[in-house]
């Protein structure tokens, strides 16, 4: 009986994250209110203050942030397989709606009138991520060092080959050595 | 085999590597060029897919590159190797969430990370720029145009990423 229980809560686990992987769009906030409305009000599987600490580990560590907060929660609810049963389900819909994208994207490159369109598409790329940098600004660039982390990372990567993967471990290491415990501490009582 | 395998590593450097949404265009991109599966102008088209469709960035370029180069054994190697981070590091850090409290060496790296990752971003707009405003006949200044007037819309009016790809896509197909 109880093998039933964890197994169906694993299977809802994984169709309730399959549902809110369907309207992650952009960014994937909108993950946030939904955990929130099946497993906080819903289900009572979680708390509020638990999705609020989740959702800080989640964004500080390595790796896609709604991957992160799947895989956080879904621990807090049904153990390891509970991690992996949301991530997977979380994933599910994004996976099968690219394929269906990318089926068609062949026949769609070699379309007149969809090769104008991406040709559009394209150009507004950039403006988009010139705009994820300016949103970023106000919580990367904290004081004197992280401008010239940031331009030095500029410089290297518009005019060398240098490898990003390094950049980001140096970026890592020397944010060990220029902040101390008590800078971040600091700030957060400033906050 | 040796395909899926370098498929399967490449996602999982690029899922390590990302610290949040569009910071992973500029090691996608590198990972994808190196390697010849993408040119820059389908990474343009998948950053825009990406951002219309459900999904993160990183699993719907995952997806896409594993899909094209290798089927679908390589678009679930590529999907499972950009999900690694999250499975294993951030899993642990939930199993030991209670001692991680207060801990701030994760802060302190993210302080770190957080510049290079922003300084990348321009590096980027910048080549993938140049591959779609310089193409073969000359300056394009139409799509230049598009993207000026996107970013103010962004930028200004704080327009939906969906609703400025959608314009872009509308304003390409009649200029």
């Amino acid at each position: 009986m109880e093998n039933s229980d964890r197994s169906g809560r694993l299977f809802t686990l994984f169709l309730v994250m399959a549902k809110i992987g369907c309207f992650t769009f952009g960014g994937g906030w909108s993950i946030v209110t939904q955990m929130q409305n099946e497993f906080v009000e819903r289900r009572g599987w979680m708390t509020e203050e638990e999705i609020v600490d989740y959702l800080s580990l989640a964004k500080s560590f390595p790796g896609i942030m709604i991957v992160n907060m799947s895989v956080i929660s879904g621990y807090s609810m049904a153990g390891i397989p509970g991690a992996f049963a949301a991530a997977c389900g979380l994933v599910f819909p994004a996976f099968i709606t690219i394929s269906i994208v990318t089926y068609f994207y062949v026949y769609l490159k070699s379309n007149l009138y969809a090769q104008r369109i991406l040709n559009g598409v394209r150009s507004a790329v950039v403006p988009i991520i010139l705009s994820a940098a300016l949103k970023l600004k106000s919580r990367s660039l904290i004081a004197k060092k992280s401008w010239v982390l940031m331009i030095a990372s500029f410089v290297l990567c518009a005019f060398t080959d240098f490898s990003k993967v390094l950049l980001i471990l140096a970026g890592a290491l020397l944010g060990l050595l220029l902040w101390s415990s008590d800078d971040v501490k600091e700030e957060e009582v400033g906050e | 085999m040796m395909m899926l395998a370098q498929l399967f590593f490449s996602f999982v450097k690029i899922g390590f590597c990302s610290f949040g949404g569009l910071t992973m265009v500029p090691i996608i991109n590198d990972e994808v060029l190196a390697h010849g599966w993408m040119t820059a102008d389908e990474v343009m088209d998948i950053v825009a897919v990406a951002e219309m469709t459900p999904g993160s960035l990183g699993v719907n370029c995952a997806t896409f590159v594993g899909l094209r180069s290798a089927g679908i054994a390589g678009a679930v190697l590529a999907t499972a190797g950009v999900m690694v981070p999250s499975l294993t590091l951030c899993l642990l850090a939930a199993i030991f969430f209670i001692r991680l409290k207060g801990n701030t060496v994760m802060e302190r790296i993210l302080r770190g990370v957080r510049p290079v990752s922003l300084g990348m971003l321009p590096a980027v707009a910048l080549s993938l720029g140049q591959s779609s405003f310089l193409g073969a006949g000359g300056i394009a200044w139409d799509l230049i145009a598009i993207a000026i007037l996107c970013g103010y819309l962004l930028v200004k009016k704080n327009l939906s990423i969906p609703k400025t790809i959608l314009l872009a896509a509308v304003l390409g197909l009649v200029i």
